[in-house]
């Protein structure tokens, strides 16, 4: 007998047991838990109803046969003949079926199966399969033993269930607010899920705790790595790489600012003249000083009554404050919307936090009462966070304090909120975002804090309710009613402002809210200079979403198609059709507009787990780029044929990234050719060209000029290669500037060998959103500016004011300076800003 | 006896099934202590089915005989036995593959071929407190007797004698392979049921090939 196969190329699975009841209930097991598509058989039992336990090699042979696949069949088995009969019945297979593609697999029955079905779902291969049965154990382990698995070292890195390894692109890291997207993402899936911060080497840490998984110290450009085990493992895995594809939930927010003044030393408190900030939230506003009394809350110590009751008090605090808080958030909500609402959400995580209530509870004893149990537990988990190096970790103790003192004053029966005594400008130490919730919007003119930082909960708030905000001002000490005048895009206050001067700051003010109103409504027109060269002003984008949002925000094009995205976070490359249909809907979103679409770039930094490769020493210097293409032609060859079909009805044009010599340039380009070849030929008009990010393609560019079609500039990497400075070292910060003349100097180089044969050159760097970059760029002879799509209708203001012939002059005058700084100030004084 | 043909090949195995019959309770008995008391069950159903097919379609040859046997154990055992005792054959059958009568050095490369394919099987060695354990000792002692040039039936009456001290010198064991291994120490103290049924399968050899 043999069953038609149901599963399309999933690998098939056999459970073997002495008893037929047994192996069909692990089947029916295993089907509830998904793996719909799976073929899956049971062979238990033996034909004997007398004596009905064994097991049979023959059924075992006609169960591998009737789920067989290509891909193989996975057989598991309970114990003894189960084993040998599954061994013999191999002998037995009859084609198709062939035994060197049965895995007879030692994996506990049960919890293997189910883990091997949940896997062969995704189309996993037979071996990742089987490791996913093998690993099966240990969510059992975990629940049942946990100190002892941790324990362990032993412990398998597979034992933990399936992994993805993800690389945060947060400009902030994994800060309260993506933290607490990431902890309430997976408390929607059954599934046990840890994380670990690869970067830093850390232990893997329970992804329900917030204050956990905040405490990984988890920054830009960190590598995670994410297991989860359990009925909705797969799920909740592929949930999150979506949450970290999409910067958990942080998108809007723009680039890293500069961090925080470290430990800003005791400043003497100002009373007059003018106190320099950091401007959070843009606007100007005068209005009288006005500060917010805070209640003091007084800790009792010493025994409490009853502990017990005690607990109970904690409890019942602790939920008020819920409460509140899902009150405040739904004000928030209302008000400023979604994003600004998450902080609440983040706070209401801190007290769903296991690690820190469990620790509250605990202190809770014969000496020790609720309120100081709770504010020693607190405590406690704010130093956690404040030991981190990194200063926006760091910043995080300010929310668990901040909703320490919100349960302490429900212990203590105190009205925590503070007040102000009527509208005006509010002075702070700093703000919780409970108390900036609790705020009149109608009161509030501005906010102005000691303390903070521009991605202070505060600092957010103050943007969402559109008052202008300093923060890090330092310490004021003003009469209540001084009036300030506070200018939250310069990051400044004056204290008791001459006339003339509020006049002036509320003149700038109208006239940048004019400016940036007029950029945005003219976004979608040309950009030209004033002398008449058209700038094609593009955007980088990096999936489907992407392209209609450019279309949105103005772009002629894209300049940069990150393909990376099919590829990473999953366990199989992306066949030539899902390759093909995604890029053919991202070139039907652009609606006709072209489209650069740049060939898988990555390197041993971020592995693709169907790809192996060997560790290197240092990635940015190895197997990376169209390098990695060439190591790996099946891979190049697929997408250049996807590419190349699109190409054949879209403006498609192809770009290959990190070529540094020559002899790589003809290699692809016969690749090109066999490709087109093999879909019977290369489109007309069709656009072959390289990134330039390695120093020894722009020192070659006339070479290069005369074979590609074109050229774009990746500012990002040729600097960093060019100043063998590390982009995200704030350390190099000044050496890392893409304005630098060295690096102006093989753009210049690049430009004019592309001149010479009638190529033109883009840049696809962040230097190509920078307005200051932006006349040096469009002086050095480049055409095409590509950036992220928020950049768009500010760049195309700037290309509309410029003159291209002086342009050229000022980029001519850049290259003979000696620093970033310089050609940034001559870029400037151009732009008169 | 000098050379066995199918006649005698067949006789042998239909003693072996009677004695199996016979002796299914005991077999049954010994697995209970250590096992999980079937092995008796399986054997008679394996060698019941085995003498069913050998009815049903008689054999060609001695090769086929085996073959036949092999099929028949391997499907209907359902304990560790089954594909064990069913590689044996199957390997024996190999072995002789062609021949119209064997002589006691066919017999003896037969056995051999046999007892590898179940080590191959099974992954035991000797001490382990299974089949081996029978088998072995045999396989010894048929050897010895062959080249001291004694015919079948001499020989196989050599190679029963020593399955017999084999089995009885599973008792002390400690089980390391099969089912009895779960037990560990408390497995020593009981005489192996697969040696046991080992021993039964040459004893019933010499009966049906001696004098
Ligand atoms: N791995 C092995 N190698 C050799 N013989 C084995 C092995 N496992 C079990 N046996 C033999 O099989 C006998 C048990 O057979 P049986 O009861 O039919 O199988 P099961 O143990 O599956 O119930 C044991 O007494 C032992 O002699
Ligand atoms: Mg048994």
């Amino acid at each position: 007998m043999r069953a038609e196969r149901i599963g399309g190329s999933l690998v098939g699975i056999v459970v073997v047991s002495h008893s037929a009841k047994l192996a069909e209930g692990v089947v029916e097991l295993a089907r509830q838990m998904g793996g719909g598509d799976v073929a899956l058989a049971a062979a238990g039992g033996i034909d004997d109803p007398e004596s009905p336990i064994g097991t049979d090699a023959f059924a075992i042979k006609e169960a591998i046969e009737s789920v067989w696949s290509d891909d193989g069949v996975l057989v598991l088995m309970d114990l003894g003949s189960a084993i040998m009969n599954a061994e013999t019945a191999l002998e037995f297979l009859e084609p198709p079926a062939d035994a060197s593609r049965v895995l007879l697999c030692e994996a506990p029955l049960v919890e293997g199966t189910v883990a091997a079905v949940a896997t062969a779902g995704i189309g996993a291969s037979l071996s990742e399969v089987a490791a996913e049965a093998r690993a099966g154990l240990t969510p059992k382990i975990e629940h049942l033993a946990p100190a002892e698995a941790a324990e362990s070292e032993a412990t398998p890195e597979v034992a933990r269930g399936r992994s993805i390894v993800l690389r945060v692109g947060n400009p902030l890291g994994l800060h309260l607010r993506p933290a607490s997207r990431l902890v309430e993402t997976v408390g929607r899936f059954d599934a046990e899920v840890r994380i670990a911060n690869r970067t830093t080497g850390s232990d893997p840490v329970p992804a329900r705790s917030l204050a956990r998984v905040s405490a990984l110290g988890v920054r830009q450009g960190h590598e995670i790595e994410v297991w989860a085990a359990g009925p909705d493992a797969d799920a909740a895995l592929s949930a999150i790489s979506d949450l970290a594809a999409d910067d958990f939930g942080d998108r809007d927010l723009p680039a890293a600012p500069p961090p925080p003044k470290a430990e800003t030393p005791a400043v003497e408190p100002r009373s007059e003249g003018t106190v320099v900030g950091v401007g959070a939230s843009p606007g100007v506003a005068v209005g009288p000083a006005r500060y917010l009394r805070r209640p003091a809350l007084e800790v009792p110590t010493g025994p409490p009554a009853d502990p017990e009751a005690d607990r109970q008090r904690l409890r019942q605090a602790i939920d008020a404050v819920r409460a509140d808080i899902e009150s405040q958030r739904e004000q928030v909500l209302a008000r400023a919307g979604e994003a600004e609402a998450d902080i609440f959400t983040a706070h209401l995580l801190i007290l769903d936090d296991e690690h820190l209530i469990g620790s509250a509870l605990e202190r809770i004893g014969p000496s020790t009462g609720a309120a100081e149990a709770w504010q020693a537990a607190t405590e406690a988990v704010a130093d956690d966070f404040r030991r981190l190096e990194d200063p926006y970790q760091a910043q995080r103790a300010d929310d668990v304090e901040a909703v320490g003192r919100q349960v302490l004053a429900r212990l203590l029966g105190v009205d925590p909120r503070p007040r102000m005594e009527a509208p005006g400008v509010l002075v702070a130490d700093d703000l919780t975002p409970g108390e900036t919730a609790t705020l009149d919007p109608e009161m509030v003119q501005a906010i102005v804090t000691a303390a903070g930082a521009p991605t202070s909960h505060s600092a957010i708030l103050a943007r969402g309710l559109g008052v202008p905000a300093v923060v890090a001002a330092g310490p004021l000490e003003v009469e209540e009613g001084t009036p300030l005048l506070v200018d939250g895009t310069a990051g400044s206050v004056v204290i008791d402002p001459p006339p003339e001067q509020v006049a002036e700051a509320r003149r700038r003010a109208e006239e940048d809210a004019r400016r940036l109103e007029e950029a945005r409504s003219r976004a979608a027109a040309p950009a030209v200079t004033t002398d008449g060269v058209a700038i094609e002003v593009a955007a980088n984008i990096g999936s489907v979403e992407d392209a209609r949002a450019a279309v949105e925000a103005g772009a002629d094009g894209v300049g940069l198609l990150r393909t990376e995205f099919l590829y990473l976070n999953r366990t199989t490359p992306p066949s030539e059709e899902e390759q093909e249909e995604t890029y053919r809907q991202i070139a039907e979103a652009l609606g006709g507009r072209p489209l650069v679409l740049r060939t898988l770039d990555v390197g041993g930094d971020k592995p693709l787990p169907f790809l192996p490769r060997p560790p290197e020493q240092n990635p940015f210097l190895g197997v990376r780029g169209l390098r990695l293409g060439l190591a790996e032609p099946e891979l190049l060859m697929s997408q250049v044929r996807a590419a190349l079909r699109v190409a054949a009805t879209h403006p498609v044009r192809i770009m290959f990234p990190m070529v540094s010599v020559l002899s790589e340039w003809e290699q692809v380009r016969t690749m090109v050719g066999e490709a087109a070849e093999q879909i019977g030929g290369l489109p007309d008009g069709l656009q072959i060209g390289v990134m330039v990010e390695v120093p020894s393609l722009a020192l070659a560019a006339d070479r290069f000029a005369a074979v590609v079609d074109f050229f774009s500039i990746g500012t990002n990497d040729l600097t960093q290669y060019t100043l063998a400075a590390e982009r995200g070292n704030p350390e190099l910060a000044n050496l890392a500037d893409a304005l630098h003349p060295s690096v102006l100097s093989l753009i210049d180089r690049t430009c004019r060998a592309a001149a010479e044969h009638g190529r033109w050159v883009g840049v696809c760097g962040e230097a190509a959103g920078d307005p200051l970059a932006v006349p040096i760029l469009v002086g050095l002879g480049v055409t095409e500016l590509s950036m992220s799509p928020v950049a768009i209708a500010q760049v195309k203001d700037v290309v509309r004011r410029i003159d291209a012939s002086d342009a050229r002059r000022l980029a001519a005058s850049a290259l003979e300076m000696t620093s970033a700084e310089a050609v940034r100030q001559a870029a400037a004084a151009f732009l008169g800003t | 006896m000098n050379s066995v043909g199918l006649e005698e090949v067949l006789a042998w195995l239909r003693e072996a099934a009677a004695r199996i019959e016979e002796q299914k309770e005991y077999l049954t008995q010994l697995d209970s202590a250590i096992g999980d008391a079937d092995h008796g069950i399986n054997m008679n159903r394996g060698f019941k089915a085995a003498l069913e097919r050998l009815e049903a379609n008689p054999p060609e040859d001695i090769a086929a005989a085996l073959k036949s046997v092999a099929m028949a154990l391997i499907g209907k055992v359902g304990g560790a036995s089954g594909p064990l005792y069913g590689t044996m054959f199957m390997e024996m059958a190999k072995a002789i593959d062609g021949k119209e009568r064997l002589e006691a050095a066919d017999v003896a490369a037969a056995f051999r071929a046999g007892i590898d394919g179940i080590k191959a099987r099974g992954k035991a060695e000797e001490g382990d407190k299974t089949m081996i354990d029978a088998l072995e000792p045999a396989y010894a002692a048929l050897q010895e007797a062959v080249a001291s040039g004694a015919g079948v039936g001499e020989a196989i009456a050599a190679a029963a004698d020593a399955a017999a001290r084999g089995m009885e010198a599973t008792i002390p064991l400690v089980a390391r392979k099969g089912r009895a291994s779960y037990l560990g120490e408390r497995s020593a103290g009981h005489q192996d049921p697969g040696a046991t049924s080992s021993h039964l399968l040459l004893a019933a050899a010499a009966e049906a090939w001696g004098s």
